[in-house]
């Protein structure tokens, strides 16, 4: 159970005319399976850069990736999209719902692409939308279609949920609650859950806290005793 | 400057944004080239046309008359008002053999300046009976330059009447601009229509006054054809002759009637001479044979009395010959009893001797005894007598003896008298008989004496009669003598001259149809793109409604940046579009105008100004209206994301166990259809374009290919058409008609009549020929009549005619309407149409010849034999027709393949057309589409950078995108099969020449091709978007809504 996720001298170079840019310089941590990991950093240290490359959104210019013993950077882009397709669920900072599915739909778009699917209308039920299945997303508050998103995140019963500033455009108490289902899904189902903010608050319901700056690993530390998101106010 | 930096954000914009510029520009600079160029290829087409007319001095009006026109006429005309320049000439048409074809060609003096003919080849003919052809002729004929051609003339009248020689040497070929494209007019002798026109010098004309006079309106050469100007100053011109033709009609006619009237007054003393000449002749026969009669008589008389002496002669002959005959009789008698008398005598003397016998014997027996003695005594007395007796006897018998001699002299000289005689009778016979020989050939003579003298008689009187007759007939005449009559022409009575005014009117309407759908795409376009702009811009929008900035300009970026690509697209396109279009237009009408060698393609200003007026319109207002909306709101709510749009359920939904069975991309994709509406249209109205284009293209091309096939496959089902000579005899029309039936080539052939006639319903009229079947039971088997919409057969009646479709159209007639038919001698005829049958080439009144016997009041003359070939090939009707044409029966032969190669000729032109509308169709295509797709993915950036980060392969994420331009280009097919088929019906409508009727059909496989090209388009532009797909940054899918 060791190193689920493990990466080593992640580099990534930007180049912008004469300048080039680290976003990613010599980035090394491992994360275990079933972990609630928080990735914690102010804007512009390079956490996206780090979320890309670990959803398979980006290539590393360096370095090596390993998800559950598979060496993620050795991939072309076919690799890395089976990668995402089966591997990765993604929630998105605002949602990224089909506009024109409902919220059952937009899960099983999700689901008629993976090889090992849950039920859509029971993974609604689990993140409380049991009511809500046919609105479309603009019917539904933001709270809700955050709850979809990861619906259809965890629809895909991926190995790796990353979230993107999951609460970043919801209010204090919607944000609680996504944070809360995330943290439930992780404890309940064992999922391993990324969760990228540059918010400091919810450092302490993390089992593992990765602090990034200026595209480094500045601190991480594990939490034996993680706090449930209830106890945690900002 | 006080808005330097909005300006720089203009300028900037441009640049950053280029694609969507040039998207603007080139659907711009499309639109408008089409517009401006297909508009302007009218006025060009009337600008070239003109040119070419005015370098070639033409006329503008031209005097026919019916009586020749003097130079006195032309002198009338030439001071006429509003007329400039007038030239007479001659013409003659006449009958060629070319081979063994006999074809009719229009024979003309040059005129000195006026209707320039262009030297083709060769050189101008300088002798008499020297000419110049026909150019397009002598293409297609075997004759060449140098060739010696012979004339004649096809009616009762010598050729040499009207030229001074009947042969003529061929010195070049010509193209004349009295004769534009194919048709050469019309003609009273052989077939009904000039194949050729043949031009001469003056000098080869022998006719004392002219045939026409040509004329030029003042002033009009300065005007352009075609146009109103022209046609009001020419008319002015006509108006002015006019005016002067009552007086001209008159001084011809008494010029005539007086030369007539001089004729007769001449013939008359030559009649009246001839009449006296023979009166005397008359007598002096008379008295002739009177003499000749009585000489006859008297020696006749003579013979008579001959006759009579003769005979009498010959009785006294007879009556001697009888006299003598009963001497010699006598004679014979007499010497018959002479005879007895010697016997008697012998018998006498042989007695004597036996008593003298006895005496001797007594008396030498001695016996003396008396009775002895007196026996002696009395014996020797007994001898004396006898002795006495015998010598009388003797005597007596001597005597006789003489006597019988002399007579039987007597006799024998008459006899000899007789004889002589006789030869004298023989003699006189013989006289005679050459005498009666002599009267007998005297008679003869004088019996053909006589009849001479009556014949010569008769005919002398005869020939008095006729002449007279003939000085009634002309008395008649002259006072019957129609009064000249003056035909008035302007140019459009030449032929095709219309026919190319027509074209350019085709050109224009096409022109007010086609362009604007490339104008209503362009500015649907223009919207799209402008709304899709200030849409994103919108938050820029806000923040420079925040900072202060006022609504106009701010407003002004979007208008300006529209304007200028508009502004900038409309010059390109009509500085490139009214030189393309109809240069490529005009050279097309070239393959049928071919010597029509002028190419005048100015810049139209107008039509400039109209496209690029029209193209500011539509884009600038619909960069107004996607303005509008945004600057309406307030800066604040600009500045936060749009609220998303509203999914909607569709009504597809409803049908739950269809919408069960879809993906979830079927119904993302069926309802983002319903959703972008505008999108949806607009595509729908440019693969609708595009494919009804291309439908019109292809069509175009069906109906034109189905005047050939349905024409001569299905409707005139004959191969070839012999046309009898005029005035072939009823054998020689026999001939023809064995001929064709012995030839092993030929399957079928009818009789008929074929020949041009007019028709009208009184106030139109129009030639067509007239097909009159002799076996109408024959006749389906030639000719299919039916309706076109419902392939209803006809037959022919008694009564009524059947009239072809277009020519019916273009008089305004009917089934059960009545026509009138303009015959020269029988004047107007009405018959009534029983039906209207489908026919594409050429015009044709059908009629039974009951129904012809009905009309024109005379048994039908057959003049045209239709043949059918076995296998219907080219080669093999025209092998029959030239075995045909070796009899003198036949006078020409038409095949109705040469008829095909005419319509391919003719709509050669529309060919380039097609390729013109299929190259734009392409293009409005690629453009609409190219555009649409582009909007369609940058508006859907996010969504689709989130199916990728969801893990959808490429193939995908293009699958999800393009089976919403799949349904479009289906549903876009559709309605352009809609689209098409409206105007391809209009188009051909438009295009149609006078003669000719297109097919209204399309065939299936257009529409396929049609189909598949448009699929082909789209599919490149999909294949062009499939790369815009994967440069789609996933990363797009983390940034925030704008």
């Amino acid at each position: 159970m060791e190193e689920f996720v493990k990466l080593k001298d992640i580099t990534k170079v930007y180049h912008m005319g004469e300048v080039e840019i680290r976003a990613a310089d010599n980035i090394n941590f491992s994360i275990k399976k079933g972990e609630f990991v928080v990735i914690v950093g102010p804007s512009g240290a390079g956490k996206t850069t780090v979320l890309n490359i670990l959803g398979g959104m980006d290539t590393a210019t360096g370095g090596t990736l390993t998800v559950d013993g598979k060496d993620i950077t050795a991939y072309d882009s076919r690799q890395l999209t089976g990668y995402r397709r089966d591997d990765i669920g993604f929630v998105f900072q605002f949602y990224n719902l089909i506009p024109n599915l409902t919220a059952l739909e937009n899960v099983e778009l999700a689901l008629q692409i993976c090889k090992d699917p849950l039920d859509a209308k029971k993974v609604l039920e689990d993140v409380g939308l049991g009511d809500r299945l046919d609105n479309f997303p603009a019917q539904l508050s933001g709270g809700e279609q955050q709850r979809v998103s990861i619906a259809r995140a965890l629809a895909k019963n991926p190995k790796l949920l990353l979230c993107d500033e999951p609460t970043g455009a919801l209010d204090y108490n919607t944000g609680k609650a996504i944070l809360k289902l995330l943290q439930n899904m992780c404890r309940e189902r064992g999922m391993t859950v990324i969760v990228i903010t540059h918010n400091q608050a919810l450092a302490p319901m993390a089992d593992r806290l990765i602090h990034i700056k200026n595209g480094q690993v500045s601190h991480m530390e594990t939490n034996e005793n993680p706090m449930s998101i209830d106890e945690i106010e900002w | 400057m006080k808005k330097r930096a909005l300006r720089k954000d203009f300028y900037m914009e441009i640049r950053r944004s280029l694609g969507r510029f040039l998207s603007i520009f080139f659907i711009v600079a499309i639109g408008c080239a089409f517009f401006s160029g297909i508009r302007a290829s009218e006025p060009d087409m009337r600008y070239s046309g003109d040119a070419y007319f005015d370098n070639k001095n033409m006329m503008d009006l031209r005097i026919i008359s019916t009586m020749g026109l003097t130079e006195d006429d032309v002198k009338a005309a030439s001071k006429a008002e509003g007329i400039g320049h007038v030239e007479g000439r001659y013409s003659v048409d006449a009958l060629l053999a070319d081979g063994d074809n006999q074809i009719v060609v229009h024979v003309m003096s040059m005129l000195p300046t006026m209707n320039e003919i262009q030297l083709e080849d060769g050189r101008l003919p300088n002798k008499e009976n020297e000419c110049v052809v026909d150019v397009d002729y002598m293409e297609k004929s075997k004759l060449k330059i140098g060739d010696t051609i012979t004339f004649s003339s096809g009616t009762d009248a010598e050729v040499t009447d009207s030229l001074k020689t009947d042969t003529f040497r061929i010195t070049g070929t010509v193209s004349s601009p009295e004769y534009i494209a194919f048709q050469r007019g019309s003609t009273t002798i052989g077939n009904g229509s000039v194949r050729a026109f043949v031009y001469v010098q003056e000098e080869s004309f022998a006719m004392d006054v002219y045939t026409e006079i040509c004329i030029q309106a003042a002033g009009a050469k300065e005007l352009t054809a075609f146009t109103s100007e022209y046609e009001d100053t020419v008319a002015k011109a006509k108006e002015n002759i006019e005016k002067i033709k009552e007086q001209r009609q008159k001084a011809r006619y008494t010029e005539i009637v007086d030369e007539a009237n001089g004729k007769i007054a001449e013939a008359e003393a030559e009649v009246t001479d001839a009449q006296t000449k023979l009166e005397n002749g008359k007598a002096e026969a008379a008295a002739k044979l009177a003499d000749a009669r009585q000489k006859l008589e008297n020696a006749q008389a003579q013979i008579d009395s001959g006759k009579v002496q003769l005979e009498n002669s010959k009785a006294e002959v007879a009556a001697t010959e009888q006299t003598l005959a009963q001497k010699q009789t006598e004679v014979q008698n007499g010497t018959a009893a002479l005879d007895q008398g010697i016997v008697q005598l012998n018998q006498q003397i042989e007695q004597l001797n036996a008593v003298k016998a006895q005496y001797e014997a007594l008396k030498e027996s001695g016996m003396t005894d008396e009775e002895t003695l007196a026996a002696l005594e009395q014996m020797s007395m007994q001898i004396q007598i006898g002795d006495a007796a015998v010598v009388e006897a003797q005597a007596q018998i001597d005597q006789t003896r003489a006597q019988l001699q002399y007579a039987q002299g007597q006799i024998d000289n008459g006899y000899a008298q007789l004889e002589a005689a006789r030869q004298q009778i023989a003699g006189a016979e013989a006289g005679i008989i050459s005498g009666e020989q002599e009267i007998a050939s005297g008679w003869e003579e004088y019996y053909a004496g006589e009849a001479e003298a009556n014949a010569e008689i008769a005919e002398g009187e005869q020939k008095i009669a006729e002449a007279q007759a003939e000085l009634a007939d002309a008395k008649a005449e002259v006072a019957e003598l129609e009064k000249p009559k003056w035909y008035i022409y302007d140019r459009n009575d030449l032929p095709d001259y219309s026919g190319y005014g027509d074209n350019a009117d085709r050109m224009k309407a096409i022109g007010e149809v086609f362009p604007v759908i490339f104008f209503l795409v362009a500015a649907l376009i223009s919207l799209t793109t402008m709304t899709r702009m200030v849409e994103e811009q919108r938050t820029q929008i806000g923040t420079l409604k925040a900072l202060g900035y006022a609504r106009h300009s701010i407003a002004g970026k979007y208008l300006g940046y529209a304007f200028l690509a508009t502004l900038l697209g409309s010059a390109a396109g009509i500085f490139t579009g009214e030189k393309i279009f109809p240069y490529i237009i005009i050279n097309a009408y070239g393959i049928m105008y071919k010597h029509m060698n002028e190419l005048l393609i100015p810049y139209n200003v107008m039509y400039g100004i109209g496209a690029a007026g029209t193209a500011l319109f539509c884009t600038l207002a619909a960069t107004i209206l996607a303005c509008y909306k945004e600057l309406r709101e307030q800066a604040a709510q600009l500045m936060r994301p749009p609220t998303p749009k509203q999914g909607q359920r569709v009504v597809f939904e409803k049908i739950t166990f269809l919408w069960k069975r879809l993906n979830f991309s079927w119904k993302a994709s069926v309802r983002n259809l319903v959703r972008y509406k505008k999108r949806f249209f607009m595509t729908i109205f440019g693969i609708g374009g595009c494919m009804g284009l291309m439908i019109v293209g292809f069509g175009l091309k069906d109906s034109i290919f189905a005047v050939v096939d349905i024409q001569y496959g299905e409707i005139q089902r004959y191969d070839g058409t012999v046309i009898m000579a005029e005035g072939a005899s009823e054998k020689e029309k026999g001939e023809v008609a064995q001929m064709l039936g012995k030839e092993t080539e030929v399957d079928d052939a009818m009789e008929g009549i074929l020949t041009q006639i007019t028709i009208g319903n009184g106030s139109k009229w129009h030639d067509v020929y007239l097909d009159v079947p002799k076996d109408k039971k024959q006749f389906p088997e030639f000719v299919t009549l039916k309706e076109r919409t419902t392939d209803r057969r006809y037959s022919l009646d008694e009564k009524e005619v059947v009239l072809t479709e277009k020519i019916a159209k273009e008089l305004e007639v009917q089934a059960g309407d009545m026509i009138t038919i303009r015959d020269e001698e029988k004047g107007d005829l009405k018959v009534k149409i029983k039906a209207v049958c489908e026919n594409y080439m050429g015009h044709y009144l059908y009629m039974t010849a009951d129904a012809y016997e009905a009309v024109y009041n005379e048994k039908p003359e057959y003049n045209a034999v239709f043949y059918k070939t076995v296998s219907g090939t080219t080669k093999e009707a025209q092998s029959v027709g030239e075995d045909i044409l070796q009899l003198p029966g036949a006078l020409s032969v038409s095949y109705t393949t040469d008829l095909k190669q005419q319509v391919d000729d003719m709509l050669g032109a529309l060919d380039i057309v097609i390729v013109v509308l299929t190259i734009s169709a392409g293009m409005l295509a690629f453009v609409v589409l190219y555009n649409l797709n582009n909007i369609n993915i940058t508006e859907r950036k996010r969504e689709l950078a989130t199916l990728k980060v969801l893990g959808f392969y490429p193939n995908e994420v293009s699958a999800y995108v393009y089976r919403e331009n799949i349904v479009l280009t289906v549903l876009g097919a559709l309605f352009g099969v809609a689209l098409g088929k409206i105007l391809h019906r209009f188009i051909i409508v438009t295009v149609e020449i006078d003669t000719v009727m297109f097919g209204r059909n399309i065939d299936m496989s257009s529409f396929v091709y049609s189909f598949l090209l448009t699929v082909a388009f789209s599919m490149i532009v999909n294949g062009a978007m499939y790369f815009k797909l994967k440069k789609i940054n996933m990363v797009e899918s983390l940034k925030s809504v704008e």
